[in-house]
């Protein structure tokens, strides 16, 4: 109690109060722009921390790190291109219910879950930050292993049609992220003597290609000037009658657990997260069969997990000093800046800034709410402007984002080739969503199991002598193995 | 029409002053500061300290770009093409500029760069968890004859691994050195009993509970005062820190390099600078350009050495 009166004495100043209103509002829009992802947001603000009081620096990038991960699924839901890499899942719901003319009320879905999703975590860090910090250290190079290639079983999940497409998009994914520096060796590879390309490939500006900028190939080639669009799109902000709600509270709990459990394990990332949420929510859903055709579920799985992780992925870096996210990286260098240093030493001698910390992002998850659903009056607007010019504007911006991502040109090459690519394979029924997954677990798929590997001497059966590796292994047999015999079984009647 | 012949002047006054910078007082535009790593990391933070000094000095808007990858490989590379106006200007460490080129092919060399002077520096110490049976560097030897010593750090060819091969190959003994993505990676697996030793920072200590055995320089810290050095532990001392330098690429005219150097002493000792690294717990080491040059280019051969003995060049 003595903390919470401490807490909130150093939170109620003018600066403490501009910083968590300027904080989620400037969050919501960085992360809406693609390209422009957490982190980013995060370093274009942290020159302006310096001058500020510690409690006030912190506060404000709480509040961008919470609300640019919300940020991200405006323009997922809008234009089809997620604003950051954790929003990739919310596009193939998100978008599709936009087109049927429901943007308003999938923005309500996402805000939503995305608020709940965030507050969930927080309880869980308030409640249990250093035993379950504890806890993450287990993990290692076996269990993230097992973990991934759990998350992988989810391009099954979004390969509709065919299986086989879907896997070799899934592939082609995993190939794109071992370009550049092998972080077991420290040689580049597959750069082919070009400089920049042992950097290897950003993952944001293959999500602008495949999906913003493809979409924009495809609207141009298909253009008729006169016809007018027969849906009208609702602009503004809906929630769903509770009736809706009710029946999914199960998929809201379970997605906010996988993202808060993700979120905790360090370096696995929200990516992975939406995406095993995805394909658990899909999994125990009783309206799977609507998955990717705008299905509230869908978008509740991608954003209540993703906003999850963010409680989550503060578990370790407050608990420990290790960051569980790139975007919790950028905060703790910026804390260490502060002269506050992490870990087991703020837990003992100044649970007061902890006490902090959860008021301000409380705060934040509900602010960003609110700024959410002011923000869709606005944002949805863009849905009514005239086609060629919401189109040549997605075209622009989604190129200088690619370009913002590193400061180097060739993502914005890679992200018009990954349109083109990505126009050839719309017209070949090739899923997109598999490269994206492939692309964003592959990095960290190889060098777990190297890792592994090297820590076991090269003995691969090691890895099903640890506990939590084993179950994970297990869930994923039975997962790939059940369509099989569910198959066999109906043939055999 | 007025108003046309307005912009028409204001073009021309524009295109005009762009043209001829050479002509105008240095610095008369923004100058751009490369980091090649991320923002908020080891290399950023003192970075973006010095650059908020050398703003107020130099009286110009100073930006700072992060250019990140390949060990800063790729910053280092778009630098070293820049124009050598003065305008493009980068904050890089040892890593980057002294053992990448060894390591591989880079379009940069020794001669790629005008350094102007040396801002920081940390020392590296040998490092293993709290609650390790290793107390000493005899006990880290003892390890590793009887059973096996697992260390980790960045990958291959990064300081912490040239540092800890360095310290195998004098001690004697084998380390079974597992790479990880960096220093966060590292303290996980140290912390979850999976790793045995790493050399890293004083910060290990403070931000991870790590215990510190020794000092990998040839003196004692001021921040950590009672960590020995190997000599004094009856070994032969290795140097191994990590140092940021300020740079222009190479042929920035020496009035230039001359204006930099000088606000680059000031901006190094300013109480701004100083305070800021204090608090962020990092050490000032500040070097003018004469010095500095002399410094680089042994430590460039130095490290090209090193990296070929443990068998990491050609």
């Amino acid at each position: 109690m003595e903390n919470l009166a401490a807490a909130v004495s150093q939170l109620a100043s003018f600066e403490v109060l501009l910083a968590i209103l300027i904080g989620t509002t400037f969050g919501t829009i960085v992360g809406a722009l693609p390209g422009m992802g957490t982190v980013l947001a995060l370093v274009v603000a942290l020159p302006f921390t310096y001058s500020m009081s510690s409690i006030a620096a912190i506060t404000l990038l709480l509040c961008i790190y919470a609300s640019s991960v919300y940020g991200g699924s405006i323009s997922a839901i809008l234009i089809n291109t997620p604003g950051t890499p954790q929003s990739a899942a919310t596009v193939l719901d998100g978008y599709p219910m936009a087109q049927r003319g429901e943007a308003n009320l999938a923005l309500g879905w996402c805000t939503a879950a995305s608020t709940f999703g965030g507050l969930f975590s927080l309880v869980i860090l308030i409640i249990a930050a250093p035993q379950l910090a504890r806890f993450s250290l287990r993990f290692g190079p076996a269990e993230t292993f097992a973990l991934i290639l759990f998350a992988l079983t989810c391009i099954a999940w979004v390969s509709r049609g065919s299986m086989l497409k879907g896997l070799l998009a899934g592939v082609i994914g995993l190939f794109l992220a071992m370009i550049g520096t092998d972080n077991m060796t420290g040689m580049p590879r597959f750069d082919y003597d070009i400089g920049v390309l042992s950097g290897g490939l950003a993952l944001i500006s293959l999500l602008i290609g495949l999906f913003a900028l493809s979409e924009v190939f495809m609207r141009a080639a298909k253009y008729v000037p006169e016809k007018r669009e027969s849906k009208v799109a609702n602009v503004g902000f809906r929630l769903a009658p509770w009736r809706e709600w009710r029946i999914r509270i199960k998929a809201l709990v379970q997605s906010s657990l996988i993202g808060t459990l993700i979120g905790i394990l360090p370096g696995t990332g929200a990516t992975a997260a939406t995406f095993v949420s995805y394909a658990e929510v899909r999994r125990t859903s009783r309206r799977s069969e609507n998955f990717g055709k705008g299905e509230p579920d869908g978008i509740i799985a991608s954003e209540a997990s993703n906003n999850a992780v963010t409680g989550g992925a503060l578990v370790p870096t407050l608990a420990l000093g290790i960051p569980g996210d790139g975007g919790t990286a950028v905060m703790l260098g910026a804390l260490l800046i502060h002269g506050i240093i992490p870990g087991v030493q703020l837990l003992n001698n100044s649970p007061e800034v902890l006490t902090g910390i959860f008021i301000v992002l409380a705060i934040a998850n509900v602010l960003m709410f609110v700024v959410g659903a002011l923000g869709a009056q606005v944002f949805t607007r863009v849905l009514r402007m005239p086609e060629p010019l919401l189109m040549g504007m997605v075209l622009v911006m989604s190129l200088v984002g690619a370009y913002t991502v590193r400061g180097n040109p060739l993502d914005v090459m890679v992200a018009v080739i990954a349109g083109v690519a990505g126009v050839f394979m719309r017209f070949l029924g090739v899923p997109m969503a598999p490269i994206v997954i492939g692309m964003a677990l592959g990095l960290n798929f190889e060098e777990s199991l190297r890792q592994g590997l090297m820590f076991s001497g090269g003995d691969f059966l090691s890895f099903f002598q640890q506990p939590i590796a084993l179950v994970l292994f297990i869930i994923t047999a039975v997962i790939i193995a059940w369509p099989i015999v569910k198959a066999f079984r109906a043939r055999k009647k | 029409m007025k108003t046309q012949i307005t912009v028409l002047a204001a073009a021309i006054l524009m295109t005009t002053g762009l043209s001829a910078p050479a002509t105008a007082q240095y610095p008369d535009q923004t100058i751009n500061v490369m980091i090649p790593f991320s923002a908020g990391g080891g290399t950023d933070v003192p970075g973006r300290f010095f650059a908020q000094e050398m703003e107020e000095i130099l009286g110009t808007d100073i930006i700072v770009t992060n250019v990140e990858g390949a060990g800063g490989v790729i910053g280092a590379t778009q630098l070293s093409q820049a124009d050598p106006d003065g305008y493009s200007l980068g904050f890089m460490p040892v890593g980057t500029t002294t053992t990448q080129p060894h390591m591989r092919e880079t379009e940069y060399g020794a001669d790629s760069w005008e350094p102007i002077c040396l801002v920081a520096q940390g020392p590296m110490y040998v490092t293993v968890p709290a609650d390790s049976d290793i107390q000493s560097i005899d006990d880290l030897v003892q390890q590793a004859q009887d059973s096996n010593v697992v260390t980790a750090g960045p990958p291959p060819g990064s300081l912490p691994h040239i540092g800890q091969a360095a310290l195998a190959q004098m001690l004697g003994v084998d380390f079974n050195y597992i790479p990880h993505e960096g220093i966060n990676a590292v303290a996980q697996s140290m912390l979850g009993g999976r790793v045995h030793m790493t050399v890293w920072f004083a910060d290990a200590g403070e931000r991870f509970g790590l215990r510190p055995l020794a000092i990998l320089d040839s003196t004692r810290s001021e921040e950590l005062p009672d960590i020995p050095t190997l000599a004094e532990l009856g070994y032969e001392n290795i140097e191994n820190y990590v140092w940021f330098g300020f740079f222009a690429p190479a042929g920035t005219p020496a009035e230039i390099v001359t204006t930099l150097a000088e606000a680059c002493d000031q901006a190094v000792h300013s109480e701004g600078f100083t305070s800021n690294m204090d608090a962020a717990n990092r050490q000032v080491r500040y070097m003018p350009t004469d010095e500095f040059a002399e410094f680089f280019a042994s430590q460039f051969a130095a490290n090209g050495e090193r990296l070929r003995s443990l068998g990491l060049a050609n």
